[in-house]
């Protein structure tokens, strides 16, 4: 089941705000390869949570075309999970329980429920807290829960929106490892929303930058060092400049004509390093 | 299919809070809640000593304490409430019954909510005392009214936080259940039922509330029996010791209502109790 390949084709969104026509997604063209880790950075506002959604299968009403394994992605999929950006845990289910939602609709006998959720407690640190309710955790055990239930019934393609926003440095490092080797391991593709440069140079095999009003790429960069990767990389130093110039010329700029696919088809020779276009 | 998971040490905090606390700041609420009820009794106490008031409009204390005595003693007092309470819990069942249904239909269903949400606004706010007469045309003065009467009053705060607590259930759960391919009944029982519990408790107080002060006005209006008829019978013969003991009675069983209500909700939404 894993090894799931996203074509994301001319995708683009519209929102009514006071009755007026918002464009919050323009012309996005991705595909990401079956096992691929792919991360997007952006400024807020320019429709990460929007494209995650669409390719969740939460929102159908958008223009363009998001398949899934060559099939159109119509409705959500127990084979695309998401993580969302706050953590929506149920606050009359404990940290299990909340878990537990994710395997619901799995065909896995009681027993093997219980023992999935449990490895899975474990895996985000919240030993000691299985039965505890959401309100008596941290934001950022809240998050923990939420990404456990996200990864529980391991799903092809894992969708993740900015899942470590809430979690403190040394926390936010461990999980950034160990999604990275659970990825790895089962072969899943991920699509992780950050707007944490390192973070998403750390994690991507390639970061998509986006440009705001409408949402749209503005580049999208191939990271080659090998992974697990140093976080001290003086190769992802240097990228890490080439993406912030370039989400600084996004923000500065604010072009409302451009389209998406000019922006996308800006040359890579234009960034000062060794960062090659896709 | 699963990778070999690491657990990470975690350092465990305790969760119970401190029972005693919780004992001692329960008892202190109870003394206080009774500071204002003991201070009446004492100013009443002294103005009726002081010979202020007649005795036919203020009796002391002590000739209403006699009363009671009296009332209890010749089986009077649980004639007049067992009466009325079996109205109450006749009314209220079918108001708060009917109210969960239609509340939980408006709250699940946009086209139902379209179609119910004018009328039941405009006839929920004619008062229930306003309805009395138009339904004594039809039901006659019998019991039928006043159950009708007391249902009519528990309908409304019931079907209307029903219907309220269901649509406001926040979105990114409805999505999370989404996500997670709930079908209609999981959805049902895993998020809609749950997440409905305390505004339907709040419609369920507030209708109880609502059905023993409108089973008060039509015993006041077309009743010989029950607590609300104790009230009128009392003013008129001037027997105000028998009227301040079904007025103490009346108040005293809503305050026990609602406690027992109160107790109930806390049990089904434990997850609410530490609350911060
Ligand atoms: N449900 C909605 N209705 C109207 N506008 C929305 C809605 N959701 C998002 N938007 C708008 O779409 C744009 C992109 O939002 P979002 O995808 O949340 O951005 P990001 O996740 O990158 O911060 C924003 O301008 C936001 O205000
Ligand atoms: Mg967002």
């Amino acid at each position: 089941m894993p090894d799931s390949r996203i074509e994301i084709a001319r995708v683009a969104k519209d929102f009514s705000v006071d009755g007026r026509p918002l464009r919050a997604l323009d012309g996005i063209d991705l595909t990401v390869a079956p096992g691929e880790f792919v991360t997007i950075v952006g400024a807020s506002g320019c429709g990460k949570s929007t494209l995650l959604r669409i390719v969740a299968g939460l929102d159908p009403a958008h223009d363009g075309e998001v398949r899934h394994d060559g099939r159109p992605v119509t409705g959500p999929s127990l084979q695309r999970g998401i993580v969302f950006q706050e953590p929506r845990l149920f606050p009359w289910l404990t940290v299990a329980g909340n878990i537990g939602l994710g395997l619901e609709n799995a065909p896995l006998s009681a027993a093997e429920r219980a023992r999935l959720v449990a490895e899975h407690v474990a895996l985000v640190g919240l030993s000691g807290f299985e039965n505890a309710y959401p309100r008596q955790l941290s934001g950022g055990m809240a998050q923990r829960a939420a990404i456990a239930r996200g990864l529980v019934n391991r799903p092809g393609l894992l969708l993740l929106d900015e899942p470590f926003g809430a979690l403190d440095a040394l926390t936010r490092a461990r999980l950034q490892d160990e999604l990275q080797r659970i990825c790895a391991h089962e072969g899943i593709t991920a699509l992780l929303v950050t707007h944490d440069v390192d973070e998403a140079l750390l994690l991507g095999d390639r970061v998509v930058v986006m440009a705001p009003r409408p949402g749209r790429i503005a580049e999208i960069l191939d990271v080659s060092a090998s992974k697990p990767r140093d976080r001290r990389d003086p190769v992802l130093a240097a990228l890490r400049h080439a993406i912030l110039d370039r989400l600084e010329a996004t923000q500065a700029a604010q072009p409302q004509t451009a389209t998406a696919r000019e922006a996308g088809r800006r040359p890579a020779a234009t960034l000062p390093l060794a960062a090659r276009s896709a | 299919m699963t990778a070999p998971v690491t657990a990470i040490a975690w350092p465990a905090r305790g969760l119970a809070a401190s029972l005693h606390r919780r004992v001692h700041r329960h008892l202190a609420s109870i003394a206080l809640g009774l500071v204002v009820p003991l201070g009446l009794l004492v100013a009443w106490a002294a103005a009726a000593a002081s010979g202020w008031l007649p005795e036919q409009i203020l009796p002391a204390p002590r000739i209403v304490a006699e009363t009671l005595v009296e009332m209890v003693r010749s089986g009077e007092l649980a004639q007049h409430a067992g009466i009325s309470g079996l109205r109450v819990l006749a009314g209220f069942s079918l108001g708060a019954g009917l109210g969960l249904l239609l509340g939980a239909a408006m709250g699940l269903s946009r086209r139902v909510e379209d179609t119910v949400q004018p009328l039941f606004t405009a006839l929920a706010q004619v008062p229930t005392l306003g309805w009395i007469p138009l339904l004594m045309l039809f039901l006659g003065i019998g019991e039928t009214l006043k159950i009708v009467v007391i249902a009519k009053a528990a309908l409304v705060p019931v079907t209307l936080n029903t219907a309220s607590g269901i649509r406001a259930i926040p979105e990114g759960y409805r999505e999370v259940a989404r996500a997670y391919r709930f079908t209609r009944v999981q959805t049902l029982r895993r998020l809609i039922l749950p997440a409905s519990v305390p505004p339907v408790f709040t419609g369920i107080r507030y209708g109880l509330t609502k059905a023993w002060t409108a089973l008060v006005a039509v015993e006041l209006l077309a009743s010989a029996e029950g607590l609300g008829y104790l009230l009128v019978w009392g003013r008129q013969m001037f027997w105000l010791d028998t009227m301040i003991v079904a007025m103490a009675l009346i108040g005293l069983v809503g305050v026990a209502m609602d406690a027992g209500l109160a107790r109930i909700e806390a049990r089904l939404q434990l997850w609410r109790i530490d609350a911060r």
